[in-house]
């Protein structure tokens, strides 16, 4: 008998697990995701340069999780398409950039590092960081010489959230709650010549 | 008998999918460490399994449907693949069910016991110890600062520089710049000659700065480097700032490094305490159901193909009870199941070897029974078998046609049991059936009666059946109708007494005659008158009966000689209405006449057949007198399967006696004062040459009725 209501026990904990991971489907409806606000690619002497502001909306799993020392990476992604008319787009990356956003205990502060270039900025507060990372600033994407004057040209902007960066028991869970959906969608905008 | 090449009992490709599941479930496993290189794909993995086994329970479901369907319609073998399958699934699913339930036991116990208050309380305490270590230096190093700018309150700006050279050396900091409130450089030195720039604080820092008047913070520098970063205000005429950034010393730093570390894994593992427990669920669910789902699919298969030759043997075994024994079942593996479809093979094909042996026996048989049945039918013979209670079994065509009744129709009754219903024939029948019953052997009587053709002779001859014990079985009668042939030999008899008689009688006669005619034309005029009278009676009485002899010896001479001298067709309906013109002239008889429509023709020869119709139209007007009624119909019958034309001639005159029905177309019988007696029997006689036959008809109560049939002809 105890056999059995510890099964039941079991197998009713193992579905109100999958139930409740799959009710923030249904009950949220916040859009936790990171959105571009601005974005702006102007020439600076050969080179085109981006310069955006990206805002960064925190779930509180999210926040939960890198208090709990849980480091967060995020993926700039740059992307330009070349317009083809009828046949299409063609598109390629031509900048990626790598935040990767943890929380040390012991300083009690936030440590964001692009992973890129090494560089390492410690924040007292998870604003500050976010703010850091909210702004990108002059970021220089392609050189004029690079690209066909007689093609039209959209740039592309994502900052993606890696799911799959997540410590291994978060993953599958994180797949599935929109808590930890923390992209933005693709920004697209003319590039002018 | 050709045997199969063995399979297994699962193919290959079962095989190979099977060790995809189980590598696919052994990545999952490696993928779950993090330190491993799979860990990167661990959702990929998951995914797979988790759509490995959806298509998995499709495929177990589809098996359940089909099952369930094949049993509803009772088809072969579903009820034991239903059986196998659900003894193996709860085989299975025990044990596997306990071991989830302990494994998920452990695991929950085993991520639990990670995780105690002791160990909770001791990480926190260690990284507060590390803090307020951290802490008590960064105060520490604040009140020297703090001390530090008193020696800077007199110091001319000129001076300033080698008193921060002093000051740091003094203090031990690694370097010391002095600000001023617009955060500008004033002086700064370090420990490291090459640093050009010092550490200039963010924005950040001087917000605080200015709010609390000094500012004292952990600085991480390289890896595992701390630096504790202390500004303080110089209090002069104008204010400024001190930056010292003094170094932790590398043991500390370690120590706080590893403190941290460790607090930030056990404070991370404690976070994803529930997330760990539920994704171990799931991957051991799912590893637990991929396994059972395989089994039970393979085991689908698997009893499927074992129970192949069972429901072969039931449709086989059916197809046999239906009747078909040429069935021979595919041996599908060498195993108990193949002997035994091997022997069921081995049995159909000895039953159907069995079957046409017993076929071709039976056909034989059947040919033979045939063809004594055709004997029988064909033999002239009438021909009753009967059993051991003296009932008929069989009776052949020359029974009916010797009766006129089909005994066939009788089967299964005995002979007395037909008289009830043909009482004319009670006569032979109860003569046999005395004779069956009384018999102990061969036996053999001529039985005579008057039957439905007339006067009939029956040669009958019976004999008691026995089997091989010797037990009475039955018996068998054959009789035949030797009514004709003892006609036949009588009609013989008289003829050669007609030739003896002509040859014997007439040639004395003419010299009788010339002789008695010569006296009389000798002796006539040598003798008186009374003499001579005498003479002349007498010579006239020899002539006269010489005459009457030679008459009655032509008669024999004609009943003796061949009647169907030359043979024509003859229109019967106007050879009749010829003679019936003959005689229409005839006062007080009346004449009536039935003919059937159209030319109703015999091949006969027309004297012989119109002496036939004088003599009995001649009796009949002899038997009815002055006054009569003589009635002659034709029509056409179908006998044996041969067309006849039957002439039936009735009067209304004296009738025949029953004493003389016997005898009256045999010679030398009348019923007429004068007369040979030879009239009927030549009738008889033409009649017969020309193939037909002639009787009395007994049915008739009133005068006298004669039945004559000739065959038809056609063309």
């Amino acid at each position: 008998m105890a056999f059995t209501m510890h099964l039941l026990r079991s197998y009713n904990y193992f579905v109100c697990c999958i139930v409740l991971n799959f009710l923030p489907i249904i009950a949220y409806g916040d859009d936790f995701s990171a959105e571009v606000s601005h974005a702006e690619v102007v020439l600076q002497n050969d080179d085109y340069v981006l310069s955006a502001q990206i805002n960064y909306h925190l779930s509180e799993k999210a926040k939960t999780a890198l208090q709990n020392g849980v480091p967060l990476y995020w993926h700039l992604e740059v992307k330009l398409q070349q317009v083809n008319g009828f046949f299409g787009a063609k598109s390629w990356v031509v900048v990626g950039k790598h935040y990767r956003l943890q929380y040390h205990a012991l300083l009690n502060m936030y440590r964001l590092k692009n992973e890129d270039e090494g560089v390492d900025h410690n924040f007292s507060s998870l604003a500050s960081a976010l703010e850091l990372m909210s702004e990108v600033t002059n970021l220089p994407i392609i050189k004029k010489s690079e690209l066909d004057s007689e093609h039209q040209y959209t740039c592309l902007v994502k900052l993606a959230f890696e799911r799959d960066a997540l410590p291994l028991p978060l993953r599958p869970f994180a797949y599935i709650d929109p808590q930890w959906y923390l992209s933005s969608d693709w920004t697209e905008w003319p590039l002018k010549k | 008998m050709a045997t199969e090449k063995i399979k297994p009992p699962v193919n290959l490709s079962v095989l190979i999918l099977f060790s995809l599941i189980l590598l696919s479930l052994q990545l999952m496993s490696s993928a779950m460490q993090e330190s491993s290189e799979l860990s990167a794909m661990y959702s990929w993995l998951l995914l797979f399994n988790t759509l490995g086994s959806v298509v998995l329970l499709i495929l177990v479901g589809a098996n359940i449907y089909a099952l369930v369907q094949h049993t509803k319609r009772r088809e072969a073998g579903s009820r034991l693949t239903a059986r196998m399958v659900s003894l193996f699934v709860v085989l299975a699913l025990a044990p596997a069910v306990i071991v989830f339930y302990f494994s998920m036991q452990f695991l929950h116990q085993g991520i639990d016991s990670w995780f105690n208050v002791e160990i909770d309380r001791a990480m926190e305490d260690a990284l507060e110890l590390s803090q307020a270590s951290l802490d008590q230096r960064m105060r520490w190093q604040l009140r020297q600062t703090e001390h530090l700018t008193d020696k800077l309150e007199d110091v001319s700006e000129n001076a300033v520089t080698l008193e921060i050279e002093n000051l740091r050396e003094l203090s031990g900091a690694t370097e010391i710049t002095l600000f001023s409130k617009q955060a500008h450089i004033i002086a700064s030195s370090s420990v490291n000659p090459g640093d050009i720039l010092p550490s200039l604080p963010d924005e950040h820092v001087w917000l605080q700065l200015r709010q609390n008047g000094f500012f004292v913070a952990l600085v991480p520098q390289r890896e595992h480097e701390l630096m504790v970063r202390v500004i303080v205000t110089v209090k002069s005429i104008e204010s400024k700032y001190l930056q010292a950034l003094y170094p932790v010393p590398v043991r500390i730093a370690d120590l706080a490094d590893s403190v941290e570390f460790a607090s930030a894994r056990y404070q991370e593992m404690s976070y994803l305490r529930n997330s760990l427990r539920m994704s171990f669920t799931l991957a051991l669910s799912l590893v637990l159901l991929m396994s059972l789902l395989a089994a039970i699919w393979v085991a689908f298969i698997s009893i499927r193909n074992i129970t192949a030759p069972v429901k072969e043997l039931v449709k086989g075994t059916k197809a046999v009870a239906s009747g078909q024994y040429d069935q021979q079942l595919p041996v599908l593996a060498q195993d108990d199941l193949g002997f035994l479809v091997e022997s069921f093979n081995e049995m159909t094909h000895r039953i159907a070897q069995a079957r046409d042996e017993t076929r071709k026996v039976g056909f034989e048989v059947e040919n033979q029974r045939a063809y004594l049945e055709t004997i029988l039918g064909n033999l002239t013979a009438g021909v009753i078998s009967f059993d051991e209670d003296y009932k008929i079994r069989t009776a052949n065509q020359a029974a009916y046609r010797i009766f006129k009744v089909h005994v066939n129709q009788f089967v299964g009754r005995t002979l007395l049991e037909l008289v009830e219903s043909y009482v004319e024939l009670t006569e032979p029948l109860k003569s046999i059936q005395y004779l069956l019953e009384n018999a102990d052997d061969i036996w053999q009587q001529r039985i005579a009666f008057l039957g439905p053709n007339g006067r009939q002779e029956l040669l009958c001859r019976g004999t008691p059946l026995f089997s091989q014990e010797g037990f009475r079985v039955g018996s068998v009668v054959v009789f035949d109708d030797v009514t004709d042939l003892i006609q036949a030999q009588k009609n013989a008899a008289w003829g050669e007494v007609a030739r003896r008689l002509a040859h014997e009688i007439k040639n004395p006669l003419t010299p009788i005659q010339l002789s008695a005619e010569r006296l009389q034309l000798k002796l006539a005029e040598k003798l008186d008158s009374t003499d001579a009278a005498i003479l002349q009676r007498s010579t006239r009485t020899i002539v006269q009966q010489v005459e009457a002899m030679k008459e009655m010896v032509d008669d024999f001479s004609e009943y003796a000689k061949p009647s169907k001298k030359q043979t024509v067709a003859i229109d019967l309906n106007l050879l009749i209405q010829e003679v019936l013109a003959l005689y229409a002239l005839k006062a007080g008889v009346k004449f009536r006449a039935h003919y059937q429509s159209g030319l109703q023709l015999i091949n006969g020869d027309p004297v012989s057949i119109r002496q036939v119709l004088h003599n009995l139209i001649k009796n009949a007007l002899e038997a009815v007198g002055i006054e009569g009624l003589i009635e002659i119909n034709v029509h056409r019958i179908l006998k044996n399967n041969a067309d006849f034309l039957e002439i039936a001639l009735y009067d209304n005159g004296t009738g025949i006696k029953d004493d003389q029905l016997e005898k009256i177309f045999e010679p030398y019988v009348t019923t007429k004062s004068k007369g040979t007696g030879l009239g009927l029997a030549i009738v008889k006689k033409i009649i017969e040459d020309h193939g037909g036959a002639i009787w009395v008809d007994t049915g008739r109560k009133v005068g006298a009725g004669f039945i004559i049939q000739l065959p038809a002809c056609n063309s």
